[in-house]
């Protein structure tokens, strides 16, 4: 089965390690992942400068979806997800924005189809693929774990959009997380953001708020926390010296992709899941596993 | 960068018009429903560190105070976690105002925070809002997307500038 | 030759200020077979209504053409009037200026002079059609099934009964009493719910004129105003109600433990038990989901069986079924309190330190499952901080958008028995949105629980958390204080708003009441007919119609029992003769009417015409609502509409489209 993915810009210039795994584990799981002939941002950081030609962009990506002639278009990066799915919503009831983007993009030769399912890797994994059949798939189970997640926030709000989980209780992360043997702890800050998008206008805020969060992860005493966004990826995994540098405290909670987990749990080779670029330490979380 | 709210407001008279601009370019009426129950300033991210208030920025567009917020610094302190969306008992989503706030912002040519312009032209250049990075292992070794392997990047074909500087400039 | 009267009303300004009513006078003056025509500033007025009179007999007039507000307001007025004066009241048209024109084109006077103009018109050809009707009469049944047993059943069933009327209560639960029982304490007064609760419940029981119907629900309602016909079936108890005494000790000896429905879960029963402390009546009921002898339909267990000295208990009992005959039924359903897990921000059943308002009522009260203690449910001990969070589920787009219109009298009177309880030792917060305290007494509470230092934070929580060790703690923004506010409780309680009863939906079915957007039952009209429902009969009062307060639900009650006494009280009722006529000889038997009629009003009769046996339709005049559809669907036109018929229709279109309207400003 084959399936367009959209990757946005954050998982193609820096957070490799995600796009790695997702490769590696959809490979596993028998799903065709089918690059996009272009890609262009999805408009995310125009919606605070023009947001008429934010949508533009985004659709322009669900235009390209089309053009591959395939159903519906993964979008593993939260905010693109978000992104996207507004502007189907914003073009379904706003018909004047509606001609104009499609005639731009008739200049360029695209069609926008709005039929076309947006999925993340969270609601593929859960919905599309199935609990079941992830386990089937499970060769190393992960026993012995016990970590918390992260599922970010902009693909489980708002509920009204219709979104990839339950807005104040998510449970498909944890549930693809258990299913494959690990165990899962509920936590006061759990739908609290990472800060990301803050970055541009006050970094050193943002980060105090991913220490924050960080700070309450690593004295519950979890094993590791599972995300599932390359923005949140930067702002815990990559960026937690300096998280934990704004919070007073140390870095000490290894940071792992879901798919980087199932990776393991599906037998794949760790540098293939490019768990030698995490920059939280997770040899402490591997070291578990192995043992 | 820009002006502190209490500033601008300290001498501030309400602007009917701007209010009305306002409403037509947010589309929808669900602001005027709000009843001040404050649970989204309750519950904001951006609160403790950054002191902004959804539920103070939700009245004052009421108010007809639509300017003065465009022109302050508070408007860029939203974390966009849209929690004050999901909450909010009347819909009124001071997300989306603080959204249209920030696109009159840059109408007005106030100054904004500088990424959102270099993201913007790196998008014109590129059509990726960042540029490739090099990545270093844990254990400080070197990588780009081409050492590991990674499939390279399909830049937009040529067109694609002309077209996005469009709907960029339009009105 | 008609002689016709027409009268044009000014209706203050609210008619004259937009349309020409000397005009329009002038204009239906001229035109044929009206013989007299007058503009008058109030038609509906003493003065007014006189004009008309005397102008009917002064000019021999038979018929009479109002142009006034909707029919809706004063059709029934005139109606009287023009019958005052020796004319048949069904010779009357009323012509709506005000809602169809002078409401709607303010903009245009002058063009609304003109259709004022061709309302008149096409009244006058209408009126000319119409035929003399006569009211119907049908005797009623002086019986008056109330359903549900809430203080609201209660209160309409003794004014009934007091009255002289046969009541049959019916009640789901295997006692009266309703939410009212599980209260501790009321507001404004702090009386004692039970205390003023259970006199009434045992007057019910004891009155000659109620049969109270526990553990029972209306099946099937059919019939019409004065003569319905109700199917009741009650449910087996499994207990004999001629031998029960209520001593309880068969729930001594059960070993079944099922959660206490009436203490919303907090405590466990047994699967034989009294329904509720004070229950009426005092008999024990066996609950057959969770008996072990009726579950599993086998000679097992029997423990109560050899317990009951009064050998009341009886594994065979049957569901009993009644057939009632009543002219009236009173619907008091009740309603029901919103399920906080919809909100899971708030931390309800995912946290034990959060609980309900309702849950809190039984904690507070002596006979509940703490016998009125309060303490923190996760430590065991008195809390030191309580908060009270408003508005949950109420005021809301994503849930209910109304005011629950109880939940800050209940806070306020929870918060203040906090105080009485536990001292100064507790901190007391209420986050609240608005303080409503509007009835009587109602504000002076509000200022009693700020004497005894409740705090009141003006702004509501976004969520509830819990630290790794459950303790419970949030933010608050405060409006007063412009400070994000930090609390720590012990215990929160959710003011959960009223909500819908789940068995609206039967009920609205089976009553043929329709529902409002909010989903309680739906009143005649908002404010001058709250209690009737739009089906002749049948009434509503209490928390069925709309969320309410004690004084509110008891006022309602009373008035629908007087609404019904009004009703049936002669033995007799009009009807409107408002209702569908067939033509045997055109009646081709085909049933397509019988089929559509949604009032069942249509029956089927067998009947031999020239030796041949046919079935021929035939309306059943005392349910016929009027509704016309039967008149449009017969193939055969063998329906005609009485007071609205093809002709009459036809003659307004003609009047409305004639030549004569060409010619203006005559």
């Amino acid at each position: 089965m084959k399936v367009p993915v959209f990757w946005g810009c954050r998982i193609l210039t820096s957070q490799y390690a995600y796009e790695m795994s997702v490769r590696e584990v959809f490979q596993k799981l028998n799903i065709e992942l089918v690059d996009l002939s272009e890609t262009n941002c999805c408009g995310d950081p125009i919606k605070s400068v023009k947001d008429s030609a934010a949508n533009y962009l985004a659709i322009r990506v669900l235009a390209l979806a089309n053009a591959t002639g395939l159903d519906g278009l993964l979008v593993p990066c939260n905010r693109c997800h978000f992104a996207i799915s507004e502007a189907k919503n914003v073009l379904n009831k706003n018909k004047n924005l509606d001609e104009k983007i499609k005639g731009l993009l008739r200049e360029e030769g695209l069609e926008y189809n709005s039929y076309i399912k947006i999925w993340h890797v969270i609601d593929f994994l859960h919905d599309f693929i199935g609990l079941e059949s992830i386990k089937k798939a499970t060769q190393k189970p992960l026993k012995d774990l016990r970590l918390a997640t992260h599922v970010g926030c902009q693909i489980i709000r708002y509920s009204d959009l219709g979104r990839v989980d339950n807005a104040e209780n998510p449970r498909k992360l944890d549930e693809l997380v258990e299913i494959i043997g690990a165990k899962t702890v509920d936590y006061a800050e759990k739908l609290d953001c990472c800060g990301a998008p803050l970055m541009y206008s006050h970094p050193s805020s943002a980060l105090s708020l991913a220490g924050t969060k960080i700070k309450a992860l690593q004295s519950l005493g979890v094993d590791g926390l599972v995300i599932s966004c390359p923005d949140c990826g930067l702002m815990f995994d990559f960026r937690q010296k300096d998280a934990m540098a704004t919070v007073g405290a140390k870095v000490n909670l290894p940071v792992i992709y879901y798919t980087q987990l199932l990776g393991l749990a599906l037998n794949v080779e760790v540098e293939k899941l490019g768990l030698h670029l995490n920059q939280s330490p997770v040899e402490q979380l591997l070291m578990k596993i192995s043992a | 960068m820009n002006v502190g709210l209490t500033d601008l407001m300290s001498m501030a008279k309400p602007n009917i018009e701007a209010r009305e601009k306002f409403l037509s370019k947010l589309g929808n009426k669900e602001l005027v429903n709000c009843f001040q129950c404050l649970k989204c300033t309750s519950g904001c991210t951006a609160l403790k560190l950054l002191e902004l208030k959804p539920h103070e920025i939700v009245k004052l567009v009421n108010l007809g105070f639509v300017d003065e917020l465009a022109s302050s610094d508070i408007i860029w302190t939203c974390v966009t976690c849209l929690k004050c969306v999901q909450r909010c008992p009347q819909k009124a989503s001071p997300y989306h105002i603080i959204m249209v706030l920030r696109n009159m912002a840059v109408e007005k040519e106030v100054q904004i925070p500088e990424e959102y312009l270099k993201a913007f032209s790196r998008i014109l250049e590129t059509g990726l809002a960042e540029a490739s990075q090099e990545v270093s292992t844990r254990k400080m070794e070197v990588f780009d997307r081409e050492s590991l392997n990674l499939p390279k990047i399909n830049f937009p074909r040529e067109s694609f500038q002309a077209v996005f500087m469009k709907i960029m400039e339009e009105k | 030759m008609p002689r016709i009267g027409v009268y044009v009303c000014h209706c203050g300004l609210n008619i004259a200020g937009v349309v020409d009513v000397e005009k329009v006078a002038d204009y239906a003056g001229k035109l044929k077979d009206v013989v007299v025509a007058r503009h008058y500033v109030y038609m509906c007025s003493e003065t007014g209504q006189r004009m008309i009179k005397e102008d009917i007999k002064a000019h021999n007039l038979d018929r009479v053409v109002i142009a006034t507000c909707s029919p809706r307001m004063h059709e029934e007025t005139f109606r009287k009037t023009v019958a005052e004066a020796g004319l048949n009241p069904y010779l009357l048209e009323i012509v709506n200026l005000r809602e169809h024109v002078s409401w709607v084109h303010s903009e245009e006077p002058e063009k609304a002079t003109e259709k004022a103009k061709d309302l008149v018109k096409m009244g006058v050809a209408r009126v000319k059609l119409l035929e003399p009707l006569e009211k119907r009469r049908v005797s009623v049944e002086k019986k008056v099934l109330v359903v549900g047993g809430g203080i609201a059943g209660i209160q309409a069933s003794l004014d009934l009964a007091d009255a002289g009327f046969r009541v049959y209560l019916v009640e789901k639960t295997p006692s009266i009493g309703g939410r009212m029982a599980q209260l501790d304490k009321t507001f404004p007064t702090l009386d004692c719910s039970a205390c003023i609760l259970t006199p009434k419940m045992v007057d019910v029981a004891r009155h000659p004129n109620i049969t109270l119907l526990t553990n029972s629900e209306v099946t099937n309602v059919s019939g019409f105003v004065g003569n319905y016909e109700v199917s009741v079936i009650k449910k087996p108890r499994y207990v004999d109600e001629q031998k029960c005494v209520g001593c309880e000790l068969c729930t001594q000896v059960c070993p079944v433990k099922i959660p206490d429905e009436f203490n919303e879960g907090l405590s466990q029963t047994r699967a034989i038990s009294i329904y509720s402390p004070y229950a009426v009546p005092k008999i024990a009921i066996i609950n057959p989901n969770h008996c072990l002898r009726l579950k599993y339909d086998k000679d097992v267990c029997g423990k109560c069986l050899s317990a009951c000295e009064a050998k009341a208990i009886n594994f065979a009992q049957q569901p009993e079924e009644f057939m009632l005959k009543v002219g009236a039924i009173i619907l008091a359903v009740g309603a029901e309190v919103f399920d906080a897990s919809k909100m899971p921000e708030l931390g309800y059943k995912r946290y034990k330190n959060v609980i309900s308002n309702i849950e809190f009522e039984r904690i507070l009260n002596a006979s509940g499952p703490t016998k009125g203690e309060i303490f923190s449910p996760q430590s065991g001990v008195s809390p030191k901080t309580v908060v009270f969070v408003q508005c949950v589920g109420s005021r809301d787009k994503r849930f209910h958008e109304y005011c629950c219109r109880v939940g800050c009298m209940a806070t306020l009177k929870q918060a203040i028995l906090v105080r009485e309880k536990l001292g100064k030792n507790v901190k007391i917060y209420v986050c609240f949105n608005d303080m409503r305290a509007f009835g009587k007494g109602y504000d002076e509470f509000y200022r009693r629980a700020r004497e005894l230092e409740i705090e009141f934070v003006a702004g509501l929580p976004s969520d509830i958390r819990s630290a790794p060790d459950g303790s419970l703690y949030f933010d608050v923004y405060d409006k007063g204080t412009n400070k994000l506010l930090e609390i720590k409780p012990d215990l929160i309680v959710l003011a959960n708003g009223l909500v819908p009863n789940r068995d609206l939906g039967k009920i609205s079915a089976l009553f043929h009441v329709s529902r409002s957007a909010d989903g309680f039952l739906l009143e005649a009209h908002p404010k001058l007919r709250p209690l009737e429902s739009l089906t002749a009969g049948i009434f509503i009062a209490g928390s069925c119609q709309g969320p309410k307060d004690i004084p509110d639900t008891v006022a309602q009650a009373s008035g629908a029992a007087a609404k019904v006494i009004d009703l049936l009280m002669s033995g007799v009722i009009e009807l409107e003769p408002l209702t569908a006529v067939i033509d045997k000889n055109l009646c081709s038997g085909c049933q397509i009417c019988e089929s559509l009629c949604p009032f069942s009003a249509i029956e089927m009769k067998k009947e031999t015409v020239e030796g041949v046996e046919k079935v021929k339709a035939e309306i059943v005049e005392a349910m016929c609502q009027g509704c016309g559809l039967c008149v449009s669907a017969c193939p055969t036109k063998a329906i005609k509409m009485q007071h609205y018929t093809d002709e009459q229709f036809l003659a307004q279109v003609e009047a409305c489209c004639s030549e004569e309207k060409t010619r203006r400003g005559r």
